[in-house]
C-alpha cells in the first residue's frame, strides 16, 4: 500500500500536504454510517416531501396538488390550536426542568456520603421505559381509586381531575414531563460544573462572597453554554413528546392535549390522510428547527458577562 | 340466589349436544377436510367475540385439519394496522375480524376483501346448514356494500342496552325508566356525589362517546346523515336535543373523570356498585356476573333502551369476518370464516355473553329460551332490542374522523360547552371532509 | 467580582482582618446551614423517584381486590407473585423480551460498527458542520420515518421478519453513538496516534490499534446508551411490529385489557419492560453518567 513511502514523504515535506492526503482518507471511515444515513434517513425525508405534494390517500387515488396541503394547514384550526398547545406544554416542560435541573446539578456537585445511589435513583426516571411508566401515572391518575387524589386527601385537599379535565390535563402532563426529564438537565449542567476551575471560588470565599452571589456570578455564567444545551435537547424533546401523551391521554380530553405530534399520527394512522400528515411533518420540522436556533443563539449572548 | 357461573356451565353443555350431532349431520356430505394441511393466520381484535372465537379455535382444526394462528389486538391498533397493510398489497393475515362500523366503507372503497357471493352460492365450499339466509336484515345490509358485495360475513350485532344496579333502584324505590327524560330525572335521584354514588356513567372520551349520542338521538327518529350518506343532520334541533341530553347527563350525574371514560373505564366503575345506570354495548355483560371481578353480581339489571320524544330504537354495530384479496388460502379462510358465523357459534358466542347473534334462528333455539345463561331479563332486553335495532354510525369511509370531530364536541360539552354551537363548528368542520370522501 | 476587590481595598488592615475572621464564621454558619439545605435538597429531589417505583411495585404485587381498594392498600400482605405469572402466561412475553434484546443488540452493534469510524472519520477531519446531521436526526419527528419506510420495507417483502425494526432502530442508536463518540475522539491526544502512523502505520491501523483501545470507555458508554433508548423506543414498534415481532414496549401497550381494571398484571407487565434498562443503570450508572456528559463539549 506505499505506507512506508508516505510515511517518510509526510516527513520530509510541509504541513499542508500531509493534511490533505489525511483528510481525504479520513473521510472514507465516515462512508458506511453515510450510506446508513441515507437509507433511513435522508430517503424517508424526500420521500415524506413528495407525498406532502400530493393529496394521497390509503384507499382512494393519489393527486398532484402542489402546496394545496400547506395553504390548507394555515387555516385549519384544529391544527394551529395544536400549535399554541405545543407551544404552551414546551415552554412549561423547558422551563421547570432546566430550573429543577440547575438547582439538583448544584447540589449533587457537591460530594456527600452516598452520591452515588442518590444520582442513580435519581436519573432512574429518565432510564425507564416512558411506555411503562406512562401506564403506571394513569394508573395514579384514576380519579377515584388513584393513589394521588388519595394522598391529596390526606393533606386535606380537594380531589384533583389531573388529566380528565381540559385545564389541568397540560399541567399535569408537563409535570410528568418534567420528573422524567429534569435529570438529563441535571447531568449535562452538572458536567458542566464539574469541569469549571476552583480558583474564582476561592478567591470569592476570601472575599466573603455568599454562596448565592458565588453562584449567580460565577457559576452561572460559566456553566451557561451547558444550559443552553441542555435546553435546547429539552426544547427538541418537548416539542416532539408523544408516547407519554399517547398512552395517558391520547390528545384528550377531547382535544386539550392534542400537541402537533398527536395531531400528525391521528392524520396519518386514524384517517389515512397520508399527504396531508407529510405537510404537517415539514412544518413541524421547521418549526422545531427554528426554536432550537433561537435558544442556541443565545449562547453567544450570555458569555459577554 | 342461583349462582350465574353454575347456570352458564349446565347451560354450555347441554347446548353442546346438539352441536355434535348437528354438526355429525352436515359432515356426512360436506368435505370439511378438503383443504387439509393448510394454514391460516387469522387477526381478530381484542373483544369477547375473539375470546369466543380463540375458544373453540381447536374444535375447527380438528374439524377441517387445518392450522389457525390466530392473535387478537386492541382495537385502536388492530384498525389501523388492518387498514395499512390491506392497502400496502401484502397483507400478513387471511382472515381479519373487524368492525363494520369503523371500516365498512373504507374497506369497500379500496376492494380490498374478497367478494364472497360466490363462495356462498358454491355448496363445494359453503356446507348445507350454513342457511345464510339466516341472518338477519340487519346484518345483512350491514355485510353488503353499496355497490352490492358481500365482502364479509357478519359475527355479532352489538345492540345497546341499559346495564342498572337493581340494588340501587330497589333501595330508593325506583323502576327502570321508559324514556329518556325519565332517565335522566332518575339519575338525577340517585345522583349523590357526597357519598360517591352516581347516577349514570357512559363513554365521554372523544371518537368513543359518538355511540352514547347517536343512542339518544334514534330516539328522536333521526340518524346522523340522510339515508343516501351525502349530507350532514348533525346540527338539526333533533341533533342538539340529543347533545343537551347527553350533556346533561354526562355533566350532572356521571363520576368525575367520566370524560376520559371508555367502555372500560365505564364497565369498572359500573361493577364497583356505585353507579345507577351505564348505556353500553350488551357484549360486555360477561365481566358484571363474574364474581372475582365484579361486586354487582347478584344486581345487574338489564334495560331495554328507553324510548326517546319521537322513536324507540336502540342503535346496532357489527362485526364481522372477511378474506383479503391478496390471500393464499382464501378457500381455507373461508371456510374458517362460514365455521366463525355458523349456526352453532353464534349460539357459542350468545352463551358466553359475546354479544346478540346476527341470525334469527339463534332466537328460537328452545335451549337458549329456556337456560339463558344471563337470566330470564337479560334474554328479553336483547329479544326486544334486537326488534327495534338500527345502524347507530354513519356508512361514510371517513367514519374515523366523524367520530373524531363529534366527539371532541361531545366531550367539550362535559367541559361545559353550549351543545348548540359546538355542534354547529363541528357540522362545519366535518362538513368538507364528507363532501371529499364522496368525489372518490 | 472587580467590584468587591477594589471595595476590600479601601478599608484599613485591622478591620479587614476582624471582619475577615467575621466573615469566614459566617461562612461556615452558612455553611453548615447549606449543608443541612443540600441533604433536605437531595431528599426532596429524589423522593419523587423512589415513591413512583415503590408504588409500581406495590401494584403489581396486589391481587385485583387490594388493587381496587379505596383507601389504598400499600404494602400488601401477603403479596402475591399471581401477576407476573399472569403477564408471561397470557402473553407471550417471552417471544416479546427476545425480540426487543435482537433488536436492541443489533442496531447497538450494528450503530457501532458504522458509528464509530464515521465520529472518528467527523473528529478528525473537524468536520463538526456534518455533526448537524445528527441534529436533524434527532429533531425528525419519528412517524415521519415510519410511512416511508413502511412502504419501502412493504416494497421489499420483508414485514414479518425483526429486519425493518433494526434498521428503523438504526435511526436512534447511530446519532447517539456518533454524538457520544465524536466528543471521546476529540478529547484524545494525538500523539500516540501520530508516533504510530511515523512508525508507518496505516491511519485504519492507527484508528484500529491505538484509538479504539485508549476510547474504550466512550465505545462502553455509547453501547449503553444506545441499548437503552433502542430498547425503550415504543412507535416504531407499533407501526412495524408484527404479530411475533413485536418488541416489549409495544406488547406492555397491547395488555390494556378490556375486561377490568386489571392493574396489578399492567403493573407487572410494565416492570418487567422496564427492570432491564433500571438494572442496567443501578449498575453502570457511572459509565452513563460520563456518556451523556461526554458529547456536550462541542
Amino acid at each position: 500500500m506505499g505506507t512506508t513511502t508516505i510515511g517518510t514523504v509526510v516527513r520530509r515535506t510541509a504541513a499542508p500536504r500531509r493534511r490533505r492526503n489525511y483528510v481525504r482518507r479520513y473521510w472514507m471511515f465516515t462512508i458506511p454510517a453515510a450510506m446508513v444515513v441515507a437509507a433511513v434517513i435522508v430517503f424517508p425525508w424526500l420521500f415524506t416531501l413528495f407525498m406532502s405534494v400530493h393529496d394521497w390517500k390509503v384507499s382512494g387515488n393519489v393527486y398532484f396538488v402542489g402546496i394545496a396541503n400547506y395553504v390548507h394547514l394555515a387555516t385549519d384550526a384544529r391544527f394551529l390550536w395544536a400549535v399554541a398547545r405545543t407551544l404552551y406544554f414546551t415552554t412549561a416542560a423547558v422551563v421547570l426542568p432546566v430550573i429543577i435541573g440547575i438547582w439538583a446539578a448544584v447540589c449533587f456537585a457537591r460530594k456527600f456520603r452516598l452520591r452515588g445511589p442518590a444520582r442513580t435513583l435519581f436519573i432512574m426516571p429518565m432510564m425507564a421505559t416512558p411506555v411503562a411508566i406512562a401506564l403506571v401515572w394513569t394508573m395514579m391518575f384514576h380519579p377515584q381509586l388513584g393513589v394521588l387524589n388519595y394522598l391529596l386527601s390526606c393533606v386535606g385537599l380537594p380531589p384533583s381531575a389531573w388529566v380528565y379535565s381540559a385545564s389541568t390535563v397540560i399541567p399535569t402532563l408537563v409535570m410528568v414531563e418534567t420528573w422524567q426529564w429534569t435529570p438529563l438537565v441535571m447531568l449535562i449542567v452538572l458536567g458542566g460544573i464539574s469541569s469549571l476551575p476552583i480558583d474564582p471560588y476561592e478567591a470569592a470565599v476570601i472575599d466573603g462572597a455568599t454562596p448565592w452571589q458565588m453562584f449567580r456570578y460565577i457559576t452561572l455564567p460559566l456553566v451557561w453554554p451547558f444550559i443552553v444545551v441542555a435546553s435546547v435537547m429539552r426544547v427538541i424533546d418537548a416539542l416532539k413528546a408523544f408516547d407519554t401523551i399517547f398512552v395517558i391521554t391520547n390528545g384528550g380530553p377531547g382535544t386539550s392535549s392534542e400537541t402537533i405530534n398527536m395531531l400528525l399520527y391521528q392524520t396519518a394512522f386514524g384517517y389515512y390522510n397520508l399527504g396531508y400528515a407529510s405537510a404537517m411533518v415539514v412544518v413541524f420540522f421547521i418549526l422545531i428547527m427554528g426554536l432550537s436556533l433561537i435558544v442556541l443563539k443565545t449562547r453567544q449572548q450570555e458569555l459577554t458577562l | 340466589m342461583i349462582g350465574r357461573r353454575s347456570l352458564l356451565a349446565s347451560t354450555a353443555a347441554a347446548l353442546a349436544m346438539p352441536a355434535i350431532i348437528r354438526q355429525a349431520g352436515a359432515q356426512s356430505t360436506f368435505d370439511w377436510k378438503r383443504f387439509k394441511g393448510q394454514t391460516i393466520t387469522v387477526s381478530l381484535t381484542k373483544n369477547p367475540r375473539a375470546d369466543n372465537l380463540q375458544a373453540h379455535q381447536r374444535e375447527f382444526e380438528e374439524l377441517t385439519g387445518i392450522k389457525v394462528l390466530s392473535e387478537q389486538m386492541p382495537e385502536q391498533q388492530q384498525r389501523p394496522k388492518m387498514v395499512m397493510e390491506l392497502a400496502s398489497g401484502n397483507p400478513s393475515f387471511d382472515v381479519t375480524h373487524y368492525s363494520l362500523h369503523v371500516s365498512k366503507r373504507v374497506v369497500g372503497v379500496g376492494h380490498w376483501l374478497e367478494d364472497l357471493r360466490p363462495y356462498l352460492a358454491n355448496p363445494q365450499l359453503t356446507f348445507p346448514d350454513y342457511d345464510w339466509a339466516d341472518m338477519s336484515a340487519g346484518a345483512l345490509r350491514a355485510a353488503t356494500q353499496p355497490d352490492g358485495r358481500v365482502d364479509s360475513l357478519p359475527v355479532e350485532t352489538d345492540i345497546w342496552l341499559v346495564y342498572y344496579n337493581k340494588q340501587i333502584f330497589a333501595d330508593r324505590g325506583l323502576s327502570f325508566p321508559q324514556t329518556f327524560d325519565e332517565m335522566l330525572a332518575t339519575a338525577r335521584k340517585i345522583n349523590d356525589p357526597s357519598k360517591g354514588i352516581y347516577g349514570f356513567v357512559g363513554r365521554g372520551v372523544k371518537n368513543a362517546n359518538v355511540p352514547v349520542w347517536t343512542s339518544l338521538l334514534l330516539g328522536q327518529d333521526q340518524e346522523t346523515v340522510t339515508p343516501d350518506g351525502t349530507k350532514l343532520l348533525t346540527d338539526t334541533p333533533a341533533a342538539i336535543w340529543a347533545g343537551e341530553m347527553y350533556k346533561s347527563l354526562l355533566r350532572e350525574t356521571a363520576p368525575a373523570g367520566v370524560v376520559g371514560f371508555n367502555w372500560n373505564e365505564c364497565q369498572t366503575s359500573f361493577m364497583q356498585g356505585k353507579i345507577g345506570m351505564w348505556m353500553d354495548g350488551v357484549g360486555f355483560t360477561p365481566p358484571l356476573l363474574d364474581p372475582k371481578v365484579s361486586k354487582i353480581v347478584d344486581h345487574v339489571g338489564f334495560g331495554l333502551m328507553p324510548a326517546g320524544p319521537k322513536a324507540h330504537f336502540c342503535p346496532v354495530f357489527t362485526d364481522a369476518v372477511g378474506i383479503p384479496m391478496k390471500s393464499k388460502a382464501k378457500e381455507a379462510a373461508y371456510l374458517y370464516c362460514q365455521w366463525a358465523t355458523s349456526k352453532q357459534m353464534a349460539l357459542n358466542m350468545v352463551n358466553m355473553g359475546g354479544g346478540a347473534s346476527p341470525r334469527v334462528s339463534t332466537y328460537n333455539e328452545p335451549a337458549l329460551m329456556q337456560h339463558s345463561p344471563f337470566g330470564q331479563e337479560w334474554l328479553k332486553t336483547l329479544l326486544a332490542s334486537v326488534k327495534i335495532a338500527r345502524p347507530g354510525l354513519p356508512e361514510i369511509v371517513p367514519v374515523t374522523e366523524f367520530r373524531d370531530v363529534f366527539g371532541i364536541a361531545l366531550t367539550n360539552m362535559i367541559g361545559g360547552a353550549d351543545p348548540a354551537t359546538e355542534l354547529r363548528k363541528a357540522t362545519e368542520t366535518f362538513a368538507p371532509v364528507l363532501q371529499q370522501s364522496l368525489k372518490t | 467580582m472587580t467590584d468587591m476587590r477594589g471595595e476590600r481595598e479601601k478599608k484599613p488592615a485591622a478591620t479587614r482582618e476582624a471582619a475577615h475572621i467575621a466573615g469566614v464564621n459566617h461562612y461556615r454558619f452558612r455553611r453548615y446551614i447549606g449543608e443541612a439545605g443540600v441533604y433536605a435538597s437531595i431528599i426532596i429531589l429524589i423522593s419523587p423517584s423512589i415513591l413512583f417505583f415503590l408504588w409500581m411495585l406495590s401494584l403489581s404485587l396486589k391481587n385485583e381486590a387490594d388493587n381496587t381498594a379505596y383507601p389504598p392498600v400499600f404494602i400488601p400482605w401477603p403479596p402475591t407473585l399471581d401477576n407476573f405469572i399472569d403477564v408471561f402466561a397470557k402473553n407471550d412475553f417471552l417471544t416479546y423480551t427476545i425480540n426487543s434484546v435482537i433488536v436492541s443488540f443489533s442496531a447497538t452493534g450494528l450503530a457501532l460498527l458504522f458509528g464509530v469510524p464515521a465520529a472518528y472519520g467527523i473528529a478528525k477531519t473537524r468536520a463538526v458542520k456534518s455533526a448537524v446531521l445528527i441534529l436533524v436526526a434527532r429533531v425528525t419527528p419519528g412517524l415521519s420515518y415510519l410511512i416511508p419506510l413502511f412502504l419501502m420495507f412493504q416494497w421489499l417483502g420483508m414485514l414479518g421478519t425483526l429486519g425493518p425494526l433494526v434498521i428503523t432502530h438504526l435511526v436512534i442508536t447511530v446519532p447517539i453513538v456518533v454524538w457520544v463518540m465524536i466528543g471521546y475522539f476529540e478529547g484524545l491526544p494525538v500523539a500516540l496516534e501520530e508516533s504510530a502512523l511515523v512508525d508507518g502505520a496505516t491511519i485504519w491501523q492507527a484508528f484500529r490499534y491505538v484509538s479504539i483501545p485508549l476510547a474504550r470507555p466512550g465505545i462502553m458508554v455509547a453501547t449503553i446508551l444506545s441499548f437503552i433508548f433502542s430498547w425503550n423506543n415504543f412507535i416504531f414498534g407499533v407501526v412495524l411490529a408484527g404479530r411475533t415481532t413485536r418488541t416489549l414496549p409495544v406488547a406492555v401497550y397491547n395488555v390494556l385489557t378490556f375486561e377490568q381494571i386489571s392493574w396489578g398484571p399492567l403493573a407487572a407487565a410494565a416492570l418487567v419492560v422496564t427492570a432491564p434498562v433500571l438494572l442496567l443503570t443501578l449498575f453502570m450508572q457511572k459509565e452513563i453518567v460520563a456518556g451523556l456528559t461526554a458529547g456536550v463539549k462541542t
